[in-house]
């Protein structure tokens, strides 16, 4: 087999083992949780509902079969692509994961990019700006890594909408009203990106080759657009899968905060209504998204670096 | 009713004074005047309902959206009377075993369909079939069989048993009425759109964004107690969901947004220095806010014990800190906004040294190490499960005060921060000494709900109301009459007998109405909370300036 397409199919079984672990666990985590998926059905916890009422869900829902059966019932559905209909709204799960999906992979793919514009820029700066900088730019990669997202966009909403006036401080619909919830999903990410990437940046800039190349004529900046990036960003590259996955669950606090419908705000819903085939269909959504994610990352690490492709 | 209305109106003065000296020409003053148009943003920190008709299921959430929509058989003014809505006149039989009422003849339902008796039947067969799963209006018709077609204007309910409370259940969004040719189709399709005779139309939901409601411009069935007739001043509502309480005050600032709900006390205090927005303060009716002792074992099972915590726990400081006076001390099981509620103060007075030596008395006479009561080697403790979906932070605060001050007094309180089915898990296997519940009801029916021996046997979905695990046969012969009685004096005579008997068994320890805060820009005004449930009505909202 030739290595491309070893990769590729390699690639593809990893993918299904993920989701076939993510969907095992949900099922049974979920069922953890005390309360019956009924009384979930009926109106969430809490609900009155009538033993009339409650036999009849039990029944459509087969929820009296032996747990084993429910969940090989479970793989089969979703092994045909079935992702089942949401207990709470009463709709088709699918349906409603490609209503929410592409807003939140629109804020978390362009946070990602954010995030990696500010890392390079402090990185960049940490490099060429000389002490100072180096230890300014390394303070504040270590306090954007550490806030929590919930405090940054109260902070945020504050200076920028309360104080400025300058953004709205719920989310619109109006590519202004996104502005927010990127720059507080962003920050954290930068911080990590920006920490490995200054290390290794520091490191190349230090080795042979740059040395050679300055020697060669090359300016400042060319040294760093064309050589350092390259060593600096592969590490990065490789942290990009998991930045993806944070991204991902940093959505479920953000778009709570900034009132922006999507996956993460979905998921929240579902998990407190106990809409087992709901949270089930976000988890393996993200999970998706992550395994594109994480082989589009190696992708690129093997379009920077030519020893992987050689590998 | 406390709604501060006399406020709006005397700022929305102030608003458009200013707005007409900073104008050349005096238009401005026009303002204050109702003027039809407009767009207005409500922004609501309830969730997001999973279906728009308030018969499935049937929360808080629900009726808030669905009062924009759907009408009542009935409502209920400021002063808690029984006023006339879709139905204009209604009477009791001699045996309390029919009610009889007559339906407006000029209603029809924004989808064309006629108001009328068989429409009325139609909702309640609709409420009943098992299929609608419906809990709270299912609840609410408890003691309704069937509701016969007397003729196009007249429909008779028949009752099982005689209902006192049957006006008050039908003042209640979850009962409210919905074109039954709406009904006939799907329930997913119904959920998303529901048709009924109000002010607005459900236009579109995005969900987990926005309902859009527009001017049902046929409109002519307003509640007795409004402020005008005929359609709804604003052309549009905007209905948004945003779950974070300082996002929704910041957009509420910004002017992102006109109005929001579940104003938390910081906010209040901070808007009360801000101009331009106006407090509605609209506690919800039925049961007051209030820690439950169970009752149903050990150690309340002794009311020595729980004398002891309810006279030995100062709460009375704790809220007036912590909800910075937002919020007023209760001493009654019901909340203020039923007429019939009755207050003690006298049962709840602090007396440390008399709690300990009742705990004394009960046993409790040692310490251990930790300073905690002990008897026959066991640990006076008590477990406190807190549902942090319907305790605001304020309200765990309390609890967290409740637990230092009862450590005082030698008893050992976990508090336990659940999520709502965990909470709910936990009450279901008995796994608690203490615990808070809200119950929005309509009318003191809440407390047969609440405190009836029969309250204490489990739903099949594991959900028993009677917390306090509350068992006298006293008691529940007084509840029982009082729902049968059709005499006004008799039934608060009743009434108030049986809250005596709840407050003196010492397994209530009442807090403060069930909040229910709104704050409103300038830029609005007519808007208010309908008594019945005090969800917030925008009929008779008008933008200004």
């Amino acid at each position: 087999m030739p290595a491309p397409v070893r990769w590729l199919v390699g690639r593809l079984v990893g993918a299904l083992v993920v989701l076939w672990a993510v969907a095992t666990l949900i099922f049974f985590a979920i069922r953890l949780v005390p309360g019956d998926p009924a009384e979930a059905i009926l109106g969430g916890p809490g609900s009155q509902a009538s033993a009339e009422a409650i036999a009849l869900v039990r029944e459509q829902y087969g929820l009296d079969d032996p747990l084993l059966l429910q969940y090989l019932a479970q793989l089969g559905r979703l092994a045909v692509g079935d992702l089942g209909t949401s207990y709470s709204l009463r709709t088709d799960v699918a349906g409603l994961l490609l209503d929410q999906l592409p807003g939140t992979l629109l804020l978390a793919v362009l946070s990602l990019v954010v995030a990696w514009l500010l890392a390079l820029g402090t990185a960049w700066w940490a490099t060429l700006g000389g002490r100072v900088a180096g230890a300014v730019s390394s303070s504040l990669e270590i306090v954007a890594s550490a806030v929590p997202h919930f405090w940054l966009a109260g902070v945020l909403v504050l200076v920028f909408s309360t104080q400025l006036g300058w953004l709205p401080p719920v989310s619109t619909g109006t590519p202004l009203g996104i502005v927010l919830p990127v720059v507080t999903l962003a920050i954290p990410v930068a911080g990590f990106l920006g920490q490995v990437t200054r290390d290794s940046l520091l490191d190349a800039s230090t080795a042979p080759f740059a040395l050679t190349a300055r020697a060669r004529g090359e300016s400042r900046s060319g040294l760093f657009r064309r050589h350092l990036l390259r060593h600096a960003a592969l590490p990065g590259l490789a942290l990009s899968g998991w930045a993806f996955g944070s991204l991902l669950s940093g959505a479920v606090v953000v778009e709570s905060i900034f009132a922006r419908p999507g996956l993460g705000r979905t998921l929240l819903q579902a998990v407190t209504l106990r809409d087992i085939p709901l949270v089930t269909g976000v988890a393996l959504a993200s999970a998706l998204a992550y395994v594109v994610v994480v082989a589009l990352g190696d992708l690129a690490e093997r379009a920077v670096d030519p020893r992987e492709r050689a590998a | 009713m406390r709604t501060r209305l006399p406020a709006l109106l005397a700022l929305t003065t102030v608003g458009a004074l200013l707005l007409a000296g900073c104008t050349t020409g005096g238009e401005a003053t026009g303002s204050a005047t109702p003027r039809s148009g407009g767009t207005l943003t409500y922004a609501t920190g309830d969730a997001e309902p999973t279906c728009l008709d308030p018969h499935v299921g049937g929360n808080y959430p629900q009726a808030l959206v669905s009062t924009q929509y759907l009408e009542s058989l009935v409502s209920k003014n400021g002063s808690g009377e029984i006023v006339p809505w879709l139905a204009t006149s209604w009477e009791e039989s001699e045996d309390g075993l029919s009610w009889t009422f007559d339906l407006r003849d000029d209603v029809v339902f924004s989808d064309g369909t006629p108001f009328d008796a068989a429409a009325v039947a139609a909702n309640v067969a609709h409420l009943q079939d098992p299929e609608t799963l419906s809990s709270t209006g299912y609840l609410a018709l408890g003691k309704v069989t069937g509701v016969e077609v007397v003729d196009a204007q007249t429909a008779r309910f028949d009752l099982s048993a005689p209902d006192s409370a049957l006006l008050e259940s039908l003042t209640q969004p979850w009962v409210a009425m919905e074109s039954p040719a709406a009904l006939e189709r799907s329930q997913e399709v119904n959920c998303e759109s529901p048709v009924g005779t109000g002010p607005f139309v459900v236009e579109s939901w995005t969900k987990q964004d926005r309902i859009v409601l527009t001017r049902n411009d046929d409109y002519s069935s307003p509640p007795a107690d409004a402020d005008h007739d005929g359609p709804a001043y604003l052309d549009e509502v905007v209905w948004r969901f945003i779950p974070d309480s300082a996002a929704r005050y910041s957009a509420l600032q910004a002017g992102q947004v006109d109005v929001i709900d579940n104003v938390q006390p910081d906010t209040l205090v901070a808007a009360e220095k801000d101009d331009a927005l106006a407090e509605i303060d609209a506690p919800r009716p039925g049961a007051v806010n209030r820690i439950e002792l169970n009752s149903g074992k050990a150690p309340f099972d002794d009311e020595r014990v729980r004398e002891a915590f309810v006279t030995g726990v100062d709460v009375t400081d704790g809220i007036d800190s912590l909800f910075f006076g937002t919020a007023e001390r209760s001493y009654s099981p019901l909340s203020s906004v039923e007429p019939l509620a009755y207050s003690d103060p006298s049962l709840f007075e602090v007396d440390v040294d008399a709690a300990g030596a009742l705990l004394d008395d009960a046993g409790w006479t040692e310490r251990d190490s930790d300073g905690y009561r002990t008897k026959d080697g066991e640990r006076l403790s008590l477990e406190f499960p807190v549902s942090t979906n319907q305790s605001i932070p304020a309200e765990q605060s309390l609890f967290e005060q409740v637990q230092a001050g009862a450590r005082d007094l030698g008893f050992e309180v976990t508090l336990s921060p659940l999520d709502l089915s965990s909470w709910y898990g936990a009450l279901a296997a008995n796994d608690y000494d203490l615990v808070s519940a809200p119950y929005t009801k309509v009318g003191p029916d809440v407390l047969r709900i609440l405190y009836d021996t029969d309250g204490i046997t489990p739903a099949p979905s594991g959900y028993f109301a009677n917390l306090a695990q509350l068992s006298d046969p006293a008691l529940d012969d007084l509840l029982t009459r009082a729902s049968e009685t059709s005499d006004a004096d008799e039934r608060a005579d009743l009434y108030e007998q049986a809250q005596k008997i709840v407050l003196e068994s010492y397994t209530v320890l009442p807090l403060y109405d069930q909040q229910n805060h709104y704050l409103a820009r300038s830029a609005v005004a007519g808007v208010r909370a309908l008594p019945p449930v005090s969800a917030v009505t925008l009929y008779d909202a008008y933008t200004v300036g």
